[in-house]
């Protein structure tokens, strides 16, 4: 396991501020965040390249803070592979190696073994990085740390490779901490996810969590929700909603109304009365030529404004009384409900849709 | 998009310099770095073409001469020795580590490169001078610096041992040090990641490091004159027979002198060539 309580570390100006998170053993942590927020730092704190100025830092559940990197039985992979290139691609993967029964199968099983005999200016970026990740897993780590390993590799590679961690990762039970700045593999690999900026943690929780309740709107922002909407949010009742299911989790939640612009929105949040922000994933907006019969609490006439293709899906964009509306609907909505600019609809989501921070 | 045509009427285009005007400036450039090159190559060419054949050809009879050049390389090498085991370690600092008076040190390193070499003769033989403390514990333990053999090897290594530490920290900061780190994950202690990745990789840097000072050791003349006149390095004869006999008897030493610095700077370009 890997468990940081109130680390903090300086790397030349930067500093890394009261880091707290744990990520259990055998869990794949994912930690996200935009560029120069410390992402790399982080890990080299964990590796004890970069030195703890206090806080602990334990591994495997022991306290390794002041360990030495060798000393602390953990892999790095870096996004640029850092192969050493006066070595040949076999020497690279059994440099710290156990045995060389080990680097033989672990560079068998990422494809490199054919690789051997060949010096690493001759490699392409991808199998650097595929050299450079069988070489940390041939030491048999108990902690991995990936520092964007996948970004340089080509699709076709890179599924590959993940399949291939995967696979390793299931039969060995090591933990892993991976920095991305793609929150689509955080959500696809990671049992946690940790938000980080200017050298703080901003958010923790399970990748579901931190992209559908992000704690605030410059996190919402990152991850990539299109509707984000300052306003005020205001309690309207002191007990959860009648139609709402009775779950542990959400009876903490209580019926508000948020006002943004001329609109006022219905959703559950526990919050006070004051300036807030309501996010909403334009995939939870759903586009009707007339009002819903149905249980949706939030309903608003408005006109579409903007029609973007986006992959597999449409971003539409509808004018809600001043307020823009962005919702993501399939091709073939487009066409059933023959959107197109200029037209009316109805945009509608849910109260357990909007998420208030 | 719609273009103003009004706008690029009256935006003013940057004149260009004719092809006229190109040529010239091409020319006069030409010209001064020509001159240039031709006051640096000119006196040493024409030294080597006046004084080189007749140098090599009484190297064979004149044993002083033979013998300068002997003790020319030994204490140069031996200064070059003594400058990569003690340079090494405060380059790597230096390239590596933020440590309090990093920056005392890097000047200190530099200060023999701004020292005019006889006022660091003088300096040194304060020092390790038979009147100085130093130099009266020293002799007394048998190792006499001044007028030694002793003596040329410390004045090479004060002039020359800065161009190896600035060369060879150069060397170690092109190394990127996340290469150690990845080391240190896979069990390398500090100096078995040194070892097994820094020096390999800074290798050629430091060779050349190690190359420049020993040109510079060879061609010093300034302190080792001050602290040692006796015995002879090679352009302390040189001068020696200039002062004693006239241009036309030092010719050949100097030229011989110039012929034996030429090997270094060979060596120097086939390692440069080879790295890249």
């Amino acid at each position: 396991m890997i468990s940081l309580q109130l680390v903090n570390s300086k790397a030349g100006a930067f500093r890394l501020s009261d880091i707290t998170f744990d990520v259990p053993q055998g869990s794949y942590g994912v930690v996200i965040g935009p560029a120069g927020s410390g992402k790399t730092t982080l890990l080299e704190t964990i590796a004890g390249v970069v030195k703890t100025t206090s806080g602990r830092i334990m591994l495997g559940g022991e306290d390794l803070t002041s360990a030495p990197p060798e000393r602390r039985r953990l892999g790095i992979v870096y996004q640029h592979a850092f192969l050493f290139p006066h070595l040949s691609v076999q020497e690279n993967v059994a440099y710290g190696s156990l045995s060389e029964s080990i680097a033989a199968d672990v560079a068998d099983r990422f494809g490199v073994a054919d690789l051997f005999g060949r010096p690493v200016g001759s490699l392409s970026g991808g199998e650097r990085q595929l050299v450079a990740i069988a070489r940390a897993l041939a030491r048999r780590p108990e902690v991995l740390l990936l520092d964007e390993p996948f970004s340089a590799l080509d699709p076709r590679t890179r599924s590959f490779a993940r399949r291939q961690l995967r696979a390793l990762y299931y039969e060995r039970h090591f933990t892993v901490l991976q920095v991305t700045h793609d929150f689509s593999e955080a959500g696809m690999l990671g049992d946690i996810a940790i938000m980080l900026d200017k050298g703080r943690v901003l958010q923790k929780g399970t990748p579901e969590e931190v992209f559908r309740k992000p704690a605030s709107p410059y996190i919402a922002d990152f991850l990539g929700a299109e509707n984000v909407f300052a306003g005020t949010a205001r309690p309207i009742k002191a007990e959860p909603p009648d139609w709402l299911e009775s779950s542990s989790d959400q009876v903490t939640e209580m019926p508000v109304a948020f006002t943004t612009g001329a609109l006022t929105f219905y959703a559950l949040g526990d919050v006070v009365s004051g300036p807030a922000h309501a996010v909403i994933r334009a995939e939870e907006v759903s586009l009707s030529a007339e009002p819903s019969t149905s249980s949706m609490q939030n309903q608003f006439r408005g006109r579409i404004t903007e029609i973007v293709p986006a992959g597999a899906l449409t971003k539409i964009t509808v004018d809600a009384s001043g307020t823009p509306i962005i919702s993501a609907v399939t091709a073939r909505s487009v066409r059933e409900l023959s959107l197109g600019v200029g037209k009316d609809v109805v945009a509608g989501f849910k109260a357990t849709a909007i998420h208030i921070c | 998009m719609e273009i103003d045509a009004s706008a690029l009427e009256t935006t003013p285009v940057p004149r260009q310099p004719n092809a006229v005007a190109r040529a010239a400036i091409a020319v006069v450039v030409a010209l001064v770095a020509s001159l240039f090159l031709l006051f640096v190559l000119a006196p040493v060419v024409g030294l080597v073409a006046s004084g080189g054949g007749r140098g090599l050809s009484i190297l064979g009879r004149d044993a002083e001469l033979r013998a300068s050049l002997a003790l020319t390389a030994i204490t140069a090498t031996i200064a070059t020795t003594l400058g990569v085991l003690g340079g090494t370690p405060i380059a790597y600092l230096l390239a590596r580590r933020d440590f309090p008076g990093r920056s005392i040190v890097a000047a200190a390193m530099e200060l023999p490169l701004v020292i005019p070499h006889p006022v660091a003769g003088i300096a040194l033989l304060l020092v390790l001078g038979r009147a100085s403390p130093v130099g009266r514990a020293l002799y007394e333990a048998g190792l006499r610096v001044a007028g030694s053999s002793t003596g040329i090897v410390c004045a090479m290594l004060f002039v020359s041992a800065p161009l190896y530490v600035s060369a060879a920290r150069e060397a170690f900061a092109r190394v990127d040090a996340r290469y150690e780190s990845v080391a240190r994950t896979l069990g390398d202690d500090v100096w078995r990641a040194f070892r097994r990745v820094t020096l390999p990789l800074a290798g050629r840097g430091l060779t050349a490091a190690a190359v420049v000072m020993w040109a510079r050791a060879v061609s010093e003349f300034g302190a080792i004159v001050i602290l040692t006149y006796n015995p002879k390095v090679a352009s302390v004869l040189s001068y020696d027979r200039f002062t004693s006999f006239g241009l036309n008897e030092a010719l050949p030493v100097a030229a011989v002198l110039v012929i034996f610095a030429l090997v270094p700077l060979a060596a120097l370009r086939a390692l440069r060539r080879e790295s890249k």
